[in-house]
């Protein structure tokens, strides 16, 4: 049983055109040109989405008539950290709408023998307990690794509420397991799936997102 | 040549060089019809003004016409002669043409069936194609014509400019070029002679056999059509002077009145259902979210460094085409396997191959970047509509469109900013003459004045779909910061030529 409606989760408005732009990114037959572009286009949705959740300050500034113009700018710094190697196709993404973020890498992968996920290198900014973390990682099914990766960050002294956990599928147990652990990071995503299957992937998915992104 | 002495229909080698006059048009010829409960845009090319010049072969109308034209100076003034109507011959008619044994020169060699179908299409401002026809061949080049699409003045010219009545009835003046014969063959042998190297008999022979006496038949009698009668030979400036002047006031009352019109589309109280603008199901602006506000104030910021102002650009105008492209066509798709193997049943399928677009010169162009990355294939129209610097008033200069574009079940008009709002009236009306569906068009802005909104609104019904960005109202102009909305600075900052 999931936790519906979840708190602290943003999904991004199911418009049509959002729903469509997964059906060609799940689709096997859509080939990896189309697969790139198209999950390219929602990154950017989501990447746009945990922005809008930063802090901003009041700020007037002067337009070119010299009116004043009572506006917003952003607080506080931020940088992205992203889940080797599915989650680095998405620093592109945030770098279209940040230009120089800073962008840390985590690489965890499944221990063959205790088939648990083990932490096998991370190289984050020195400051990133002063920053908003985008964390990246474009599949949550069990959440095993993100769970990991978030106290990696949370060891490293960033504050929970201070990190977005952006992704493109989550299923609903990985949103349960996620926020059991950590309540207070805000999910960024595009699609709620069914469930899981007995091999712990989404249902109905897309397949291996790393591997379609840059292998197939 | 064949047909040595058919100076007539020989015309210029190309039509379109020369007779088809300058492709720009204006709005210098405007109407608008106008009914309180129901307020619609009339573009200055729903009834153009139509110039008729008829007269003997030889007798100087080309010139008579060329004249009007450069004196005229408004811009999208089209030529056209009806040599370009002449019928397509027959295998008989065309051994008898090569050896100028056909006669050209009777009014029933010309198409005025097809020539009053083609004036009367632009008379009622649809685009419409001028069949090209070849001398060499005696027939139309096929698949090809010259497409004349919203001109404002239309001088229509060749023999029997003023014969069928069909043709008179469209036109608003109709001048009859005057010349004795004796003229009119001492004219036609030096330039068939000497330009264009005919020998003496031939030319003699034709002009007895079919011009003379055609003339004497068939074009004298059409000059108790003409409102007026120019003599060709020699000074006939001061005549012209005279006509141009006529038709240039004529032209400045229907000027004014495209702009008097324009004004009250937007004064006209528009419906109660539409009145505000965030309940009209047809608007869309972006909620201000912090983003959003962020980017506006960057852009309205004017210490933002250039490089800073088109990465905010950018931005805003993929969330301003993604959002357009919320109600992106689709099918439903019965059954779609994924990549994990699972079929998912009824999905939605989108079509953006039935999505175009046109990007306003030059504003709109600043979305170009942006709307690749969302549609890479997209079809990309161009418009270019410029304000009359001294009355204001919209012209149309140029229209590039994508083929079919009334095929496609969306078209995304993009604009850097809406101020006055005419010249997006005018590209609507252009989309609608080529057979668009209002409802398909969506405008995507950066800026719009509720000025502009609201005469977009009215003249369409509120068919039109509009998304943008900040929406400034007329308080805020008038009492409040914001007449930097009533400035290009989009475009102007954009790609850095002030």
């Amino acid at each position: 049983m999931s936790t519906e409606p979840f708190k602290n989760v943003s999904l991004l408005p199911q418009t049509n055109q959002l729903v469509g732009l997964y059906t060609i990114i799940r689709d096997k037959k859509t080939a990896r040109p189309d697969f790139i572009f198209y999950s390219d286009r929602i990154i950017r949705l989501l990447v746009e989405e945990g922005l809008n959740h930063l802090p901003v300050e009041k700020k007037d500034v002067s337009t070119e008539t010299n009116e004043v113009f009572s506006g917003v700018g952003f607080l506080g710094k931020i940088c992205g950290v992203s889940i080797v190697r599915a989650g680095e196709s998405m620093e592109q993404g945030l770098r279209d709408c940040c230009r120089s973020v800073r962008i840390g890498k985590i690489l965890i992968q499944r221990d063959e023998e205790t088939a648990l996920p083990k932490l096998f290198y991370e190289k984050l900014p020195e400051d990133i307990a002063d920053r908003y973390v985008f964390l990246l990682d474009p599949m949550l099914a069990t959440g095993g690794s993100a769970i990991m990766a978030t106290d990696v960050l949370i060891k490293r002294g960033v504050k929970p509420e201070r990190i977005f956990f952006l992704n493109l599928i989550c299923s609903k147990e990985g949103i349960d397991n996620y926020h059991a652990a950590f309540p207070e990071v805000r999910i960024v995503t595009g699609a709620l799936d069914q469930g899981l299957n007995e091999q712990k992937y989404l249902v109905p998915g897309l397949g291996d997102f790393g591997d379609r992104y840059y292998c197939i | 040549m064949p047909t040595s002495a058919l100076e007539d229909s020989l015309g210029p080698p190309s039509p379109s060089h020369k007779k088809i006059g300058s492709r720009r048009r204006s709005s210098a010829n405007s109407m608008m019809s106008f009914d309180e409960a129901h307020p619609k845009y009339v573009p200055p090319w729903t009834t153009p003004y139509i110039i008729g010049i008829g007269g003997p072969s030889g007798s100087g109308k080309t010139s008579v016409a060329s004249k009007i034209v450069s004196m005229m100076n408004v811009p999208w003034t089209v030529l056209i002669s009806l040599d370009n109507f002449y019928k397509p011959l027959s295998t008989e008619e065309r051994q008898k043409a090569f050896k100028s044994e056909y006669d050209f020169d009777e009014p029933a060699a010309i198409d005025l069936d097809l020539a009053y179908q083609c004036i009367s299409n632009l008379k009622n401002g649809r685009k419409t194609d001028i069949p090209i026809y070849s001398f060499v061949n005696h027939n139309r080049v096929p698949g090809k014509t010259i497409p004349i699409y919203g001109a404002s003045v239309i001088v229509l010219e060749g023999i029997y400019g003023l014969y069928d009545q069909r043709l008179l009835d469209l036109m608003d003046i109709k001048i009859y070029v005057h010349a004795d014969l004796d003229i009119c063959l001492a004219r036609r042998l030096s330039r068939d002679i000497v330009s264009r190297g005919r020998d003496l008999h031939g030319c003699i022979d034709q002009w007895e056999r079919f011009v003379k006496p055609n003339a004497e038949k068939y074009v004298k009698p059409t000059m108790k059509n003409a409102d007026a009668i120019i003599p060709s030979m020699g000074e006939n400036t001061t005549a012209v002077t005279l006509l141009v002047d006529h038709i240039k006031s004529k032209l400045d009352i229907k000027s004014e009145q495209h702009i008097k019109e324009l004004n009250r589309l937007c004064e006209l109280s528009i419906g109660h259902r539409y009145v505000t603008f965030s309940k009209n199901p047809k608007i869309t602006e972006l909620p201000k979210s912090n983003t959003i506000n962020a980017l506006l104030t960057g852009i309205l910021d004017k210490e933002t460094d250039r490089d800073s102002f088109v990465f905010f650009v950018d931005r805003l105008a993929m969330i301003l085409l993604t959002t357009s492209l919320h109600s992106v066509p689709f099918h439903i798709q019965e059954t779609m396997e994924t990549g994990s193997n699972y079929t998912m049943h009824n999905v939605v399928a989108c079509e953006f191959d039935k999505v175009s677009s046109v990007s306003l010169i030059r504003s709109g162009d600043c979305f170009m970047t942006s709307i690749r990355k969302t549609i890479p294939s997209i079809s990309i129209g161009k418009l270019l509509i410029q304000s009359d610097s001294q009355t204001g008033e919209p012209q149309l200069h140029g229209e590039f469109l994508p083929h079919n574009i009334d095929k496609y079940k969306k078209t995304l008009v993009l604009q850097g900013q809406i101020i006055t709002g005419s010249s997006t009236l005018m590209a609507i009306q252009v989309l609608l003459d080529y057979g668009v569906r209002a409802e398909n068009i969506t405008i995507v802005t950066f800026f719009a004045t509720e000025i502009g909104l609201k005469r977009i609104i009215n003249a369409f019904g509120n068919k039109v779909e509009i998304v943008v960005a900040d929406i400034v109202m007329n308080d805020e102009m008038k009492h409040g910061n914001s007449k930097w909305a009533a400035t290009r600075f989009i475009d102007a900052n954009y790609f850095g030529c002030k």
